[in-house]
């Protein structure tokens, strides 16, 4: 299987160390038009592609439903399956804002979960390139082009 | 306004040397009531001790022990008490110098009200 797989390699030790402590089955890290940035436990990129653009779908609706209800959007979501649980943040650092959706099971918690990932959003944001964000729209015409390049660089085809 | 666990929670910090008691959810993790110092991250003692808590109780009932009455952690800076009961966990974090044998009457006092507030998990 898949273990994990970065596009950038200044998200890797950070990624690497939430794994491992927070006990995360499988974790994405992704730009909020749904371009996969990292992946953990993933085995086919089919998998990683649909995750993010869900993820990336519930992620733009919480926000909605936040500034409805709120005033605010949500940041923070959290679901209760029998054996496993999902948790989906934002990461806010230098370049912008980037969603995370981690997997876990019964050996984790939520406490666990959100602890590191707080840990985690701090750490890339020290990691991260200091360079603006790119002026690009998050939709640009080399979408497509792009997310592919992203799951060939993760599934080693690149 | 006053929950469930504010006398359980006096009481434990009541006790010379207690400095952070918390009723956490043993399943999540998550804090469900506290009383702590300015400062002290009760999320993060939350998280991590729930998870010990379980992984003890787990180990015990894997070797046979039966269930765990009562959990404690020694450390140089200071220690860390625990009993569950039901769904919640009643954690206690206390200088070095404590008396355990209070700290443990006291807790296992409390294991009745928690298991009947917190249901049965």
């Amino acid at each position: 299987m898949m273990q994990l797989a970065v596009v950038e390699s200044w998200i890797e030790a950070p990624l690497k160390h939430f794994v491992s402590e927070a006990g995360a089955e499988l974790a994405l890290l992704l730009h909020p038009s749904g371009q996969v940035l990292a992946q953990h436990g993933f085995a086919r990129a089919v998998d990683v592609m649909s995750a993010c653009a869900l993820a990336a779908g519930i992620h733009a609706s919480a926000g909605e439903l936040g500034k409805l209800v709120d005033g605010k959007p949500f940041r923070g979501l959290h679901h209760v399956g029998r054996e496993r649980q999902i948790f989906l943040a934002e990461a806010v650092w230098p370049r912008g804002a980037y969603i995370f959706l981690t997997v876990f099971g019964p050996e984790s918690s939520l406490g666990l979960v959100r602890m590191y990932f707080e840990e985690m959003a701090a750490a890339l944001v020290a990691a991260a390139p200091k360079e603006a964000a790119p002026a690009t729209p998050a939709l640009a015409e080399h979408f497509e082009r792009d997310l592919n390049r992203n799951l060939a660089v993760l599934f080693g085809r690149a | 306004m006053a929950t469930p666990f504010a006398a359980m929670l006096d009481a434990m910090t009541r006790q010379r040397g207690v400095t952070a008691a918390l009723v956490v959810s043993e399943r999540d993790g998550i804090v469900v009531d506290s009383n702590l110092q300015i400062g002290q991250d009760g999320d993060r003692v939350a998280a991590l001790a729930a998870s010990l808590y379980r992984k003890a109780r787990l180990s015990a009932r894997a070797a046979g022990m039966g269930a765990v009455s009562f959990m404690q952690l020694e450390a140089p800076g200071g220690r860390l008490c625990a009993v569950g009961g039901g769904a919640l966990v009643l954690v206690v974090v206390a200088e070095p110098t404590v008396n355990v044998g209070l700290i443990r009457v006291e807790l296992l006092k409390a294991i009745a009200g928690l298991s009947s507030a917190g249901g049965d998990g």
